[in-house]
C-alpha cells in the first residue's frame, strides 16, 4: 500500500513539475518583440519608469504607427528599479532607442552622461514651443537634450491642501506666516482633528517640506543657489534653512502630523483627507480631482491650496523638472526617434494628450488650452512662482533625496538636530561632486 | 597519494570554474575595496586605505561603526534567543509531549517555509501602531501601556526585528536540535535515572554535552545569518527610524545604490573578514568545551 502511495505522489509531482515547465516556456519568445518586423518596418524601444506613460500617449503612439509605420515598443519599469536599470544599460551600451529620465542639471550631467549618451535636439522645431524653464531643466551647456512633456504645475507643485469645510467649521482662516499656521495646527488639535497628514514611512514625502521651500530661500538670499552650486557657501550656514528645519521639527513635536506620522503612507492621503480625519495634507494640485473620483460625496471643491509655510514661505513651488524623453546616442534608429518627438510635440498632438489625461491641467508648450478647476486659478492668482524649487536650482540635492528623508527622521525622533541635517547634506553634496570631479569642489 | 583512483588533474575542470566563479571574484572585491569604483566614472583608481579610514571615521556623513554595532547587537541576540528558544521546545518535543508531536514540529518550523519577504510583511503589517493586530489585541484586553510604537520608536525598532527574526529562526533550529536530541542514546538517561539524577542533572550532564557538536553547528549558522541579515531589516524597517537599525548589508545596499561601489566592496570586504575570524574562533571554543 505505501509503495502505491509513493509511486502516485511521485507521479503527481513529476505531473506538476512539468507543468510548470510547459508554462514556462511560451514566455520566452516574447522578450524579443522589440526587434525588426519581417517587413523590415522600424521598430523604436522607449524605456520609461512606471507612471511615466499616460494612456493618451499610449494611443497617440498608435496613431503614430498608422501614420509612419513606425512601431513604439514601450519597456515599463517598476519606479525603484528604474535609475539602476537605466544606468545600467547605458554604462553597458544597450539603452533603448528613447529612454526616459527625470530633468535637472546634476541629473543629466551625473546620472545620464548626456553629452556622450544622448542626442542634441537643440534644432528640432518643437525647442522654439518648449517653457523656458522645462527646457533649462534638459538642456545642458546650452544645448538640448530633451522632450520634458508634462504638466510642471498641476502634477509638479506640492503644497498643502486644506479641507476649506473644516476650517470655516473651526473658525480658522488660510495661514500666510509660519506662526499663523502653528496655531491652525494647534487649534484643530484642541478640536480632536488631525491637523495635517504627513506620511513619514514612504521615505520621501516629508523630504518635499524643505527644497520645496527653495524660492523662500532664494527670496531672503537672492543667488543663494548659484553660490550654493559654487560651493561659496554651506547649508549649514544658512540660517533661514537652519530655521526651516527648526520649524519642521517642532511641528513633529507638536503632533502636527498626527499619532501614526511615523507609519502613515502616502497612498492613504487622498482617503485621509476625504474622510476629514485629517484637515489638510501636503500633496498636489490635482489631488482633490482624483478625491472625487474615488469618493464622490467629497467633491474636490471642498479643498484649498496654500503653499507649505515654512520661514512664512508665501510663494508657489516651481518646480519645472519633470519626466523627460532622450534619444540614446547609440540607437541605430536616430532620426525615427526625432520624427516621434516631433509627432508627439504637434500642437494637436499635445492637447488630446492634457485633453485625455486626468492628472494634466496644463502642459509645458505654448499655443495650448488648460483646464484649470477654479480653486487651482484661485491658488496661481494668489501665490506668486518667483523661482524654481531646491531640487532643481541647486546641484546634488536632488539624488540624496531619500538619505535626506532617512536624516529628517533621526532628526523627528531625537537622533540628529536640525544642524546635523544641513551638515550631512552638505556632506553627501561634497561627496557627489568629488566623484563628478566638479571643479567648485576641487582641492 | 598513490593510493588515490583518479589523479590530481582529474579535478582541473571543476578547479578552473571554482576558481574563475568563487575565487578571482572574491579576490577582485578585496582589490576593489582599494579604489575609488563608483557608478560616475568610468575610471576605477587605487586610493589605498581610503575607504577603510572613512569606516572607521564617525565623521559628519554615515556613521558606520553604528552599522557595525547594530549587526553585533542583532547578531548575538538572535543567536542568544534562538537557541535557548530552540532547544526548549526541542526537549519538549522530543521528550515531553507525546500527544501529536509531528503536528507540533511541523507548526513550529512552518515560519521557515515562508518567505522571508512575507513574513516581513505580515509583520509589518502586525506591528503597526494604530491598525496593527498585536496594538489592536493588547488594547482590548486593557494593556494599553504595554502597546508600543514597534516599528517606529527608536528604542523598540532593533528589538522588534529581533522578535520577528526569532520567530521566524526557531523552527529551523529546532529541527536541527532534534535531528541532535534524537542521536543521544536513552541507555544514557536510564543509568542517570537509576543513580537517582533529576531531570535538569541530566540534561546539563548529558543532554548539553553531547549536543555540543550540534549547537556548534546552529551557532554558526545563525552567527554567519546574523551577520548578513539583510531582507527582514530591508522590509520591515529599511533602516529606520532615522538609521536606527541599519545593518552592514543594508548600509552596503544603501552604497550601492548611491553608486559607491568602492565603499561598498570595502564594507563587504570588512564583513567577509569579521566573519571568518568570528567563525573560526566559535568553532574552536565550541570545540573545546565539547572535549572537556
Amino acid at each position: 500500500m505505501k509503495k502505491v502511495v509513493y509511486l502516485f505522489s511521485l507521479l503527481v509531482l513529476s505531473a506538476l513539475l512539468l507543468a510548470g515547465c510547459a508554462v514556462a516556456q511560451p514566455a520566452a519568445p516574447a522578450a524579443d518583440t522589440g526587434a525588426p518586423s519581417a517587413e523590415g518596418d522600424v521598430t523604436l524601444t522607449y524605456m520609461a519608469s512606471q507612471g511615466w506613460i499616460k494612456d493618451a500617449e499610449l494611443e497617440l503612439a498608435k496613431k503614430f504607427e498608422a501614420e509612419t509605420g513606425i512601431h513604439i515598443d514601450y519597456q515599463i519599469i517598476p519606479a525603484d528599479q528604474y535609475f539602476s536599470v537605466l544606468k545600467t544599460k547605458l554604462n553597458s551600451g544597450e539603452a533603448t532607442d528613447i529612454f526616459g529620465g527625470q530633468s535637472g542639471k546634476t541629473d543629466l550631467q551625473v546620472q545620464y552622461d548626456v553629452e556622450k549618451n544622448a542626442v542634441d535636439l537643440s534644432d528640432e522645431e518643437w525647442v522654439a514651443r518648449h517653457d523656458p524653464l522645462s527646457l533649462e531643466m534638459v538642456s545642458l551647456n546650452d544645448k538640448v537634450y530633451g522632450a520634458e512633456i508634462w504638466d510642471t504645475i498641476a502634477s509638479n507643485y506640492f503644497i498643502v491642501v486644506y479641507n476649506k469645510d473644516i476650517f470655516v467649521e473651526q473658525g480658522l482662516s488660510v495661514p500666510t506666516t509660519y506662526a499663523e499656521f502653528k496655531d491652525v495646527c494647534l487649534a484643530l488639535k484642541d478640536a480632536g482633528i488631525s491637523p495635517l497628514y504627513e506620511p513619514i514611512s514612504d521615505g520621501w514625502h516629508h523630504v518635499l517640506w524643505f527644497p520645496m521651500v527653495g524660492p523662500r530661500f532664494e527670496e531672503l538670499n537672492p543667488g543663494l543657489a548659484e553660490q550654493l552650486n559654487k560651493n561659496e557657501v554651506k547649508f549649514a550656514d544658512v540660517p533661514v534653512m537652519v530655521e526651516a528645519m527648526t520649524q519642521l521639527k517642532e511641528l513633529y513635536d507638536l503632533g502636527c502630523f498626527g499619532d501614526n506620522a511615523l507609519s502613515d503612507a502616502f497612498s492613504d492621503a487622498n482617503a485621509k483627507l476625504a474622510s476629514g480625519e485629517f484637515a489638510m495634507a501636503v500633496t498636489t494640485l490635482t489631488a482633490p480631482i482624483s478625491i472625487e473620483t474615488d469618493y464622490p460625496d467629497t467633491p474636490a471643491q471642498t479643498f484649498g491650496f496654500f503653499p507649505m509655510p515654512l520661514a512664512d514661505n508665501m510663494l508657489a513651488p516651481a518646480h519645472p523638472a519633470g519626466p523627460s524623453k532622450f534619444i540614446y546616442a547609440g540607437s541605430p534608429h536616430i532620426e525615427e526617434a526625432k520624427q516621434y518627438l516631433a509627432f508627439l510635440t504637434a500642437p494637436e498632438n499635445l492637447q488630446y494628450l492634457l485633453d485625455n489625461t486626468p492628472d494634466f491641467a496644463a502642459l509645458n508648450f505654448s499655443g495650448l488650452q488648460a483646464k484649470w478647476t477654479p480653486e487651482q486659478q484661485e491658488f496661481l492668482d494668489a501665490y506668486p512662482a518667483k523661482s524654481i524649487v531646491y531640487q532643481d536650482a541647486v546641484n546634488y540635492l536632488n539624488p540624496q533625496w531619500m538619505d535626506i528623508g532617512k536624516d529628517m527622521v533621526a532628526m523627528f525622533t531625537g537622533a540628529m538636530t536640525p544642524e546635523d541635517v544641513l551638515k550631512s547634506i552638505d556632506q553627501r553634496r561634497a561627496d557627489m561632486a568629488k566623484t563628478a570631479n566638479d571643479p567648485a569642489w576641487a582641492e | 597519494m598513490r593510493s588515490r583512483a583518479y589523479p590530481f588533474y582529474f579535478a582541473g575542470g571543476a578547479l578552473a570554474l571554482y576558481l574563475l566563479f568563487y575565487v578571482l571574484p572574491s579576490v577582485m572585491g578585496f582589490y576593489y575595496a582599494f579604489t575609488d569604483w563608483n557608478s560616475y566614472s568610468s575610471e576605477v583608481n587605487f586610493i589605498g586605505l581610503e575607504n577603510f579610514k572613512l569606516i572607521f571615521s564617525a565623521g559628519a556623513g554615515q556613521n558606520y561603526m553604528h552599522f557595525v554595532r547594530n549587526t553585533v547587537i542583532f547578531t548575538v541576540a538572535t543567536i542568544l534567543l534562538k537557541t535557548a528558544i530552540a532547544l526548549g521546545l526541542a526537549v519538549l518535543l522530543t521528550n515531553g509531549i507525546r500527544h501529536l508531536a509531528y503536528f507540533h514540529r511541523v507548526v513550529m518550523y512552518l515560519p521557515a517555509v515562508l518567505p522571508m519577504l512575507v513574513v516581513s510583511l505580515v509583520f509589518k503589517s502586525i506591528l503597526n501602531p494604530a491598525t496593527g493586530l498585536l496594538n489592536t489585541f493588547l488594547r482590548s484586553v486593557g494593556l494599553d501601556f504595554m502597546a508600543q510604537r514597534w516599528l517606529v520608536d527608536v528604542n523598540w525598532a532593533l528589538p522588534s526585528v529581533i522578535g520577528v527574526d526569532t520567530w521566524r529562526g526557531i523552527g529551523y533550529i529546532m529541527v536541527i536540535l532534534i535531528a541532535g536530541l534524537q542521536a543521544i542514546p536513552k541507555d544514557f538517561y536510564e543509568a542517570a535515572a537509576i543513580d537517582g539524577a533529576s531531570a535538569f542533572a541530566s540534561f546539563r550532564r548529558i543532554t548539553l554535552p553531547l549536543m555540543m557538536p550540534v549547537l556548534t553547528v546552529t551557532t554558526v549558522l545563525n552567527l554567519l545569518y546574523g551577520l548578513k541579515v539583510f531582507d527582514i531589516v530591508f522590509v520591515l524597517t529599511n533602516g529606520g527610524p532615522g538609521r536606527a537599525t541599519d545593518t552592514v548589508y543594508t548600509a552596503i545596499f544603501d552604497e550601492f545604490s548611491k553608486g559607491r561601489y568602492g565603499v561598498a566592496t570595502t564594507l563587504s570586504t570588512l564583513l567577509f573578514l569579521i566573519m571568518i575570524i568570528l567563525g573560526y574562533f566559535v568553532i574552536r571554543l565550541m570545540h573545546r568545551e565539547a572535549e572537556e
